[in-house]
């Protein structure tokens, strides 16, 4: 009697947590589908109402354009920067895991991806802003820079601990000096994760907002023309925005972040898909 | 001649300069920060860290600050944020790991790696301008009219930009971090635990309960890592918290983190003279125990992981 009794216990007890952890599970992923759908419930109207000129016009214009060109550019400037310094930074911790300087570089990496990123805005703040006079598109991008690197540097290393030794061993073999070995057998082998690695970098730093509010400065009536000349990019403008008291400004807030999330789904998703076998269940 | 031609090693010679960079880098943000803050530090002393009091003035004699506030209150909203995810990441890891249909494990991870990228100035949007409205209304003002005798709720939700809704949205920002530590750490567990587990056995909730005393080290330094991240997370946070000088625990009242601090006041400090110093003060606290706290929270999952595959 008392056996079947608490033999009923146990499978309640399962049959509760099942649940639990089933409910607990919808209510980590209920606020992404909520920020998506309400993004889209109030971008759209916004962006209907002014049409193509929404994401092409300066801002008194009713638009956002020099925001989502200022965007491209940084990433762009900070791509050129970032990656060569990361792709090399990120081989070398590959190439000696070993040593003192690999484990120190590969420490200081992860430390970096985990940095607050105000704290990167503010430093290029103290060391280009200020001697230069003006906020500027330069700055913004060494800013972002800093940002980038670690997040290429470690998928670097990591895609190419993942191919198998042998190939290395081959390359040496035939007589490869250790730059050929790296550089094109590694490398090309690793292609996919490091590129991987510099989209989900891009990615990153174009939604990037902390950094650029005391470097990038911000410019929203015309389009940039110079590296050394404030910058705008979206989501400044956007938290500039948000900021405001007026509704008017809300709408175009919504407006702007609903093209961005159109952005950032568009160039995330299918990297992620891409990686489908990779993933560990 | 040929010697040295041959211990050259070209390799060498194209990543050092990167890596210098790097390292450079590190050395010369930390050396900043140190110098950048020094004229405050030696003025204010140890009160900069201490006191809550913000006097900004155009004669210099007349500044005082200090950050007792925003320290707090960086502390303060992770530790809600960690409250608030802990729950919810360990059940989600768990359930894509064991329990979800096939169908959905795929979807669930691919949400999880949305939510970890999504831009941070989304978040802020929402949070802003949806979330801090609902929870206002529904959550903040029942608990205040019903319960304001708990010194915790006594504050009067008024604007509903308070330390609790900064706690949640960071919350809601570093679950699938701290879910994707935790998932790779149960992954990692021998399966033959499990089928242990099930041989003896034991019911599903009794066979998880004992394989989460195995990760607890993993679990752990995972929410010491999202703690890292959340203290040092900007833009989100000072649109929802508020922006004003309280040190106090109530969850209603307004508050300041360091990062919102910076973010808001480092605009205008140059008009005075003794307020970007103390910006950069802030900045430096931020970077020593986001520092620590990372150091902790990667050593203990290194230790773990090599525990675990040996």
């Amino acid at each position: 009697m008392f056996h079947t009794e608490y033999k009923k216990l146990r499978v309640l007890k399962e049959k509760v947590f099942l649940f639990t952890i089933g409910a607990l599970t919808l209510l980590a992923i209920l606020p992404l589908f909520h920020i998506i759908i309400s993004i889209f419930l109030k971008g759209v109207p916004v962006i209907a109402e002014r049409g193509l000129s929404f994401i092409t016009e300066t801002f008194s214009n009713g638009g956002i354009g020099p925001a989502i060109i200022g965007t491209l550019i940084l990433t762009f400037i900070t791509t050129i920067i970032g990656v060569p310094l990361a792709f090399l930074a990120g081989t070398y911790a590959y190439e000696f895991p070993e040593s003192f300087v690999g484990r120190a570089t590969k420490v200081l990496l992860q430390i970096m991806l985990e940095f607050p990123t105000i704290l990167v805005g503010t430093f290029i703040a103290g060391v280009v802003v200020f001697p230069m006079g003006t906020y500027s598109a330069l700055a913004g991008a060494l800013a972002l820079a800093i940002i980038l690197m670690p997040y290429v540097a470690i998928y670097t290393e990591e895609a190419m601990a993942e191919i198998p030794k042998i190939y290395k061993e081959g390359g040496y073999a035939l007589g490869c000096t250790r730059t050929q070995v790296i550089f094109k057998v590694i490398t090309k082998m690793a292609k996919k994760g490091i590129l991987t690695g510099v989209l989900i970098g891009m990615a990153k730093v174009a939604g990037e907002t902390a950094p650029l509010l005391y470097t990038a400065g911000g410019l929203y009536e015309s389009y940039p023309t110079s590296l050394f000349e404030p910058i705008g990019a979206l989501p400044l403008l956007i938290y500039n925005l948000v900021q405001s008291p007026s509704p008017e400004d809300h709408k175009m807030a919504w407006g702007a972040a609903l093209v961005m999330l159109i952005i950032f789904l568009g160039i995330f998703v299918p990297i992620r898909y891409s990686l489908k076998k990779d993933i560990k269940i | 001649m040929n010697k040295i031609l041959k211990n050259f090693d070209g390799f060498k010679l194209i990543t050092t300069p990167a890596i210098t960079v790097v390292f450079l880098l590190f050395a010369s943000m930390l050396v900043f920060y140190f110098i950048s803050s020094y004229p405050a530090i030696e003025r204010y002393g140890i009160d900069l860290f201490i006191r809550n009091v913000w006097i900004a003035a155009e004669e210099a004699s007349k500044e005082v600050y200090g950050l007792a506030a925003p320290i707090w209150g960086s502390i303060y909203t992770s530790i809600i944020a960690i409250i608030f995810a802990v729950p919810l990441s360990i059940a989600y890891a768990i359930y894509v790991n064991d329990y979800a249909p096939q169908k959905l494990k795929y979807p669930l991870i691919i949400i999880s790696d949305i939510m970890a990228g999504l831009p941070t100035i989304i978040y802020g949007i929402w949070g802003a301008l949806i979330l801090v409205p609902l929870l206002r209304d529904h959550v903040m003002k029942f608990l205040y009219e019903n319960f304001s005798f708990i010194p915790l709720f006594s504050y009067p939700p008024i604007t509903g930009y308070c330390y609790l809704s900064a706690g949640i949205l960071l919350g809601i920002m570093v679950i699938p971090f701290a879910t994707a530590i935790i998932r790779e750490a149960y992954a990692m567990i021998p399966t033959v635990y499990k089928e242990g587990l099930y041989a003896l056995g034991a019911t599903r909730y009794e066979a998880t309960k004992v394989l989460i005393g195995y990760i607890k080290p993993a679990i752990l330094s995972g929410f010491i890592l999202a703690f890292g991240r959340a203290l040092g997370e900007t833009v989100a946070v000072s649109l929802v918290i508020g922006n004003s000088f309280n040190l106090t625990y109530e969850l209603f009242a307004p508050g300041y983190t360091i990062s919102s601090l910076i973010a808001n006041q480092f605009g205008n400090a140059p008009i005075y003279q003794y307020m970007t110093p103390t910006l950069y003060a802030g900045g430096l606290v931020l970077f020593l125990i986001g520092l620590v706290v990372n150091i902790i929270g990667l050593y203990y999952l290194k230790r773990w992981r090599s525990h675990v595959s040996h």
